[in-house]
């Protein structure tokens, strides 16, 4: 990393684990990323890879027991968030590093007023008077776009619908102007168009506030629109690493390759959509090799026997694929190889 | 961040080997999982929950000791022994087999003339004592007379009294000057009672008390043994001898009736009515909310209409409804009125968790693809609709069967229930209420059964709802 | 929630008449006329229901003049008792089993609540394994062995302690109601403290739970404000049979503790075979408790903001 400024969020091989019956699940196998101010990551991977919970474990909100970080460091604006007392993490949690959900629809407490759950946050966190702290929740609606917001803070989550209740779910999580913001596949759940709107807001209030936003999803149109660095994450671990660019024109990892294959827009019409043969391994019993060599259509011997490391390829831009290696150079696969190779 | 990591992978030195293509193994494609059926799955989940198996145990070992022993043993639930009322639960007794002819009592020396007064209200029968070794037969008590008494009042406790007003209960007062002995025959049991002698004057006025603790050991009369068989009572040696009573496991109740005989064939009773009705309404319940879910519309509606009302029918006032509407008959054991009630009043609640399967399962793809294929409504039901109903319909039973135990118990306690001299275990709580006080175990036995099976059946049906939850979420 | 409370109030009133339609249909099913045999009813007495109730008169017309009279609210009069009035009856005597139940109730929800939140702050440790236990035992065993052993134990504590705490049977003031309100409410208690603890846990799973940890709230804000509060909703909605449940409960207790309530007076006037009396605390019974039920229903409306807004949600 090359810039001066210290990043908002810098986590550093971050490993959880989950304890089940006879043993225990790796879910988070060593990840390391980095957000700057007033930027978005985003985090890529299909289901269960582990985005999510690394970035839960960030707030302490995976249940423990089972779920235990083993190793690792998370700095918030230079302080340490792992490891912190649930008092101290709670002055920090909804104030410095906020997170909203994918399913507004039950994220939000369905027997309190909506503008009560946004109240609250500024009640504990700045100590506002109930009053003023009502005022202000109605303000933050009506900036993320709720209409008649005085009369909108006096319902109850199920009198909204799905886009609104999301845009009420951003207002409460950037009440008191965090840092960092953690957006758990904040569209998933929500109709295409209001997806737009939502991510639109999103972008006009980060540029207004200058947090640093981690947007976990899995959908790379998302990614393309939203995201400055990517991440993409598999089986526990982060494959690739890089700009939006560098993602989407410079492919290093025949995981990301896929990812693209199976994107309609990416794809581009006529052509067939290609899912990703196969399944994750399991994480209960990590291979000892690359996680997705049995997937993988350009697998070598050694991808089976030794798991690759984070390979760095240019500024920013690294892969975990035995390919980016200088004496595979010459395997055949459709990877975008560094030019400056040693 | 990870460029030293990578620096170290780029250092490693790759063989031509290590860069030969994986080869394949057709293995690793395929994924090893043996499939189930529905019911294999849910029986090996359930068979993996230890408390649902214990309880499994518990029901097949209780449905073998009602239904299955009476097949070798012959239990006698009516025969009365008299001999041994109330007796708690324990292994044989011996006893003593005692002649019961009339006592002459003991004669009184006369002493001197009465005292004054006060001298009498303190002075006190001297040389209380046990004419004979104390047995459940008869106790005989003797003392000394008194100066001025012209008789005395007998007391019996079964706690050592405190004062001359807790002396017990009033066994008598003798009838002849100069009786100076009392023979207590009243209801004697194998335990330790406090007599009490008081003397009165003339005057009426009574004297101090003088108490004897006595502990009787069970003994039957030469009579009665004779009666039973147990000994020959034209024998003149044979009082005195000692005889094995009939052995009463788990004790008799206040009619001297056997109750592990009335546990074995009340819980026959018990268990049948909590078996049959809930199967019954099963049954019930399939069809009428089968057929409800199946046609449904205006019909459905109209059934279910109905079905509400019953639920919202207040369930044991109209279960004694029913059962005072049909009455029983003299010999009648109140039975198949109970079976009707709980039948009429139970289909309900299932028959709507059926219909809403049914419902459910009429817009599963997998209805419609098998309608596609050309199966008949037949097929459909026999292959898909009832095997997939059959889960709640188990689970639900499960939970019924306790719940009509425990309605049963109920109204056997008020006397609603079976009819007396029938056992259930409802009915033998009941007669063990007047007797709880001294011999719980009346109460207590049946009332352990019932909660044994209660919690058994609840315990099963926690485990099969987990398990046939399991099974349908996967 | 005006709509709401009126459609309720309707299939109430419709379940009430259905509850005393079938009421009349099983009395007047039993074998034989009850009122033809002379040893059950005197003739002074006879001579009183027929000419009040028609019941010389055809089936029809008897129900329809059994009908008139309720819509009045006249319950009927006993069979057994000369002049006595189901009405009088119930005056006399629901007072008494009302008092017991409200403070059953209480009990057993008070006590609800709190052993299940228990046993989901304690969750697999030992708290929570003893009170399952307990609730376990609670639910498998019988109430009336619950009501003697409760009697006993009076006993013992009095012979301990060597004077009077508690009576043993009886009526009259507060230390009387103490035990018969605990034995009746036991169960419920039991089975609202279960439904207490899998709603907290499923409570404590969801979403929003997650949300308000993620906004960094205090623990004690979010048990009480976030957790609690909509775990609570559940058991509201079990009042309903809960209120069944302690209602016909309080026969036993009734019977055992020797309470002077309109339970103990509706099993007495079974064991007589007072058809009427029976007929008119059914229904009158039956009445009361479909209120209830609908008064529950309102309640849980008034708590929860979807059913109150929304309306007639909850069919």
């Amino acid at each position: 990393m090359t810039t001066a400024q210290a990043p908002a969020l810098n986590v550093e091989n971050l490993q959880v684990e989950f304890a089940v019956r006879g043993g225990r699940v790796q879910a988070v196998r060593g990840v390391s990323m980095a957000v700057q101010a007033g930027q978005t990551l985003a985090i890529v991977g299909e289901s269960g890879c582990g985005k999510s919970v690394a970035m839960m474990s960030l707030l302490g909100l995976i249940p423990t027991p089972p779920g235990r970080v083993v190793a690792g460091s998370a700095q918030l604006q230079g302080r340490q968030l792992l490891g912190l007392p649930e008092q101290q993490l709670n002055r920090l949690r909804g104030a410095e590093i906020a997170m909203i959900f994918q399913d507004p629809m039950s994220a939000l407490n369905p027997t309190m007023k909506i503008g009560d759950q946004i109240a609250e946050t500024l009640r504990v966190h700045v100590g506002m008077p109930r009053r003023e702290a009502w005022r202000r929740a109605v303000a933050l609606l009506d900036r993320v776009g709720v209409p008649a917001a005085a009369e909108r803070a006096n319902q109850y989550p199920f009198e909204f619908s799905g886009g609104m209740l999301q845009r009420a779910m951003i207002a409460m999580s950037l009440a008191c102007k965090p840092a960092v913001l953690i957006a758990d596949e904040p569209t998933t759940a929500l109709d295409v168009t209001i997806q737009n709107q939502v991510l639109d807001l999103m972008q006009e209030l980060q540029r207004e506030m200058g947090m640093a936003i981690v947007l976990i999803t899995h959908d790379l149109g998302v990614v393309a629109r939203m995201a400055d660095q990517v991440a993409v994450m598999y089986a526990g671990q982060i494959v690739e690493y890089g700009s939006v660019e560098d993602i989407f024109a410079r492919s290093a990892h025949p995981y990301t390759l896929g990812l693209k294959q199976a994107m309609p827009a990416v794809a581009g019409s006529g052509e067939r959509l290609a899912a990703i043969a196969g399944s994750p391994p399991d994480l209960f019993a990590p291979p000892p090799g690359c996680g997705f060599c049995e997937r993988c259509p350009y697998a070598m011997s050694i991808c089976q026997r030794t798991g690759p490391q984070l390979l760095a390829l240019d500024a920013g831009h690294s892969a975990r694929c035995w390919l980016q290696h200088p004496q595979a150079a010459g395997q055949p696969a459709p990877v975008y190889r560094s030019e400056v190779q040693p | 961040m990870s460029e030293m990591a990578g620096r170290q992978s780029l250092d490693l030195q790759l063989s031509a080997d290590d860069l030969a293509p994986l080869p394949r193994s057709a293995a690793v494609e395929t994924v090893v999982r043996p499939s189930l059926s529905y019911w294999q799955g849910a029986w090996r989940q359930l068979r993996g929950n230890t408390r649902s198996m214990l309880s499994l145990l518990t029901i097949l070992t209780l449905l073998v000791f009602c239904f299955v022993t009476p097949l070798f043993i012959d239990f006698d639930t009516s025969s009365q022994d008299l001999t041994q009322i109330s007796q708690s639960p324990g292994l044989a007794r011996r006893s003593l087999v005692v002649d019961t002819a009339p006592w002459g009592g003991v004669a009184a020396q006369y002493r001197e003339a009465a005292p004054a007064a006060e001298v009498f209200a303190r002075s006190r029968v001297d040389d209380l004592r046990l004419q004979e070794a104390p047995h459940t037969e008869f106790v005989r008590l003797a003392w000394s007379a008194l100066p001025g008494a012209v008789s005395y009042r007998v007391y019996r406790h079964i706690l050592e009294p405190s004062a001359a007003t807790d002396l017990g209960l009033p066994l008598g007062e003798t009838e002849r000057r100069g009786q100076v002995w009392f023979e207590d025959r009243l209801k004697l049991k194998t335990r330790t009672y406090y007599y009490s002698v008081v003397a009165v004057s003339a005057t009426g006025a009574e004297s101090a008390y003088s108490t004897l603790a006595a502990t009787p050991r069970h003994a039957i009369s030469v009579l009665d043994a004779g009666l039973r068989g147990l000994v020959d009572s034209g024998d003149p040696e044979v009082a005195g001898t000692e005889v094995d009573l009939p052995r009463h496991l788990l004790g008799t109740d206040y009619l001297g009736r056997d109750l592990l005989a009335r546990l074995v064939v009340g819980g026959q009773t018990s268990l049948f009515i909590g078996l049959a009705a809930p199967l019954i309404c099963a049954v019930f319940a399939i069809l009428y909310g089968g057929l409800s879910g199946y046609l449904g519309g205006r019909i459905d509606e109209l059934l279910m209409r109905f079905a509400d009302f019953v639920i919202a029918l207040p369930f044991l006032l109209f279960m004694i409804l029913i059962r005072v509407a049909m009455g029983i008959g003299p010999g009648q054991s109140g039975v198949v009125p109970l079976l009707v009630a709980l039948v009429a009043l139970g289909w309900p609640s299932a028959a709507k968790l059926v219909r809403g399967q049914v419902l459910q399962l009429r817009e599963q793809p997998f209805i419609a693809a098998a309608q596609l294929l050309g199966a008949g409504p037949n097929y459909l039901i026999w292959r898909h609709m009832l095997p997939n109903v059959m889960g709640v319909v188990l689970v639900s039973l499960t939970f019924a069967i306790p719940s009509a135990i425990f309605t049963e118990a109920f109204l056997s306690f008020i006397g609603m229930g079976v009819a007396p001299p029938t056992p259930s275990w409802g009915a033998m709580c009941n007669d063990g209420v007047a007797s709880f006080l001294s011999h719980p175990h009346e109460l207590l036995l049946p009332a352990a059964f019932i909660s044994v099976t209660v919690l058994a059946f609840n315990m099963l049906g926690d485990g099969l709802r987990d398990a046939l939850d399991a099974k349908l979420r996967d | 929630m005006l709509v709401f409370i009126l459609k309720r109030l309707l299939s109430g009133v419709i379940t009430i008449w259905f509850i005393a339609s079938a009421t009349f249909l099983a009395m007047h099913a039993v074998p034989g006329d009850p009122l033809a045999n002379p040893k059950a009813v005197s003739e002074e007495i006879r001579q009183n229901l027929a000419s009040r109730y028609g019941l010389d008169q055809p089936l029809p017309k008897q129900y329809l003049v059994f009908m008139g009279n309720l819509l009045q609210g006249d319950f009927g009069i006993s069979f057994t008792q000369k002049n006595r009035r189901v009405n009088d009856i119930i005056r006399e005597h629901f007072p008494v089993s009302a008092l017991l139940g409200v403070l059953a109730l209480v009990i057993a929800t008070a006590g609800g609540i709190l052993w299940g939140a228990l046993t989901a702050i304690y969750r697999d440790k030992w708290p929570d394994s003893l009170i399952m236990l307990l609730v376990v035992i609670s639910i498998s065993v019988p109430s009336f062995v619950f009501a003697l052993l409760g009697q006993l134990a009076i006993l013992k504590l009095n012979s301990w302690l060597g004077f009077s705490l508690l009576p043993v049977a009886g009526w009259g003031s507060l230390a009387h109601m103490w035990m018969p309100a605990l034995v009746l409410g036991l169960g419920t208690m039991a089975y609202l403290t279960r439904l207490m603890r899998s709603s907290m846990l499923e409570v404590a799973a969801a979403d929003y739970l997650r949300t308000a940890r993620a906004k960094g709230l205090p623990g004690r804000r979010i048990f009480f404000r976030h957790q609690l509060r909509n775990a609570i909703l559940p058991v509201v909605t079990v009042l309903g049979p809960a209120i069944a449940a302690i209602t016909t409960g309080g026969f036993v207790v009734e019977l055992v503790f020797a309470i002077p309530g309109l339970g103990r007076y509706f099993v007495q006037a079974v064991q007589q075979l007072d058809y009427t009396v029976i007929m008119g605390t059914t229904v009158f019974y039956g009445a009361f408790l479909v209120f209830m039920v609908l008064a529950v229903d309102i309640l849980y409306g008034v708590i929860d903001p979807r059913i109150r807004l929304v309306g007639a949600g909850g069919e």
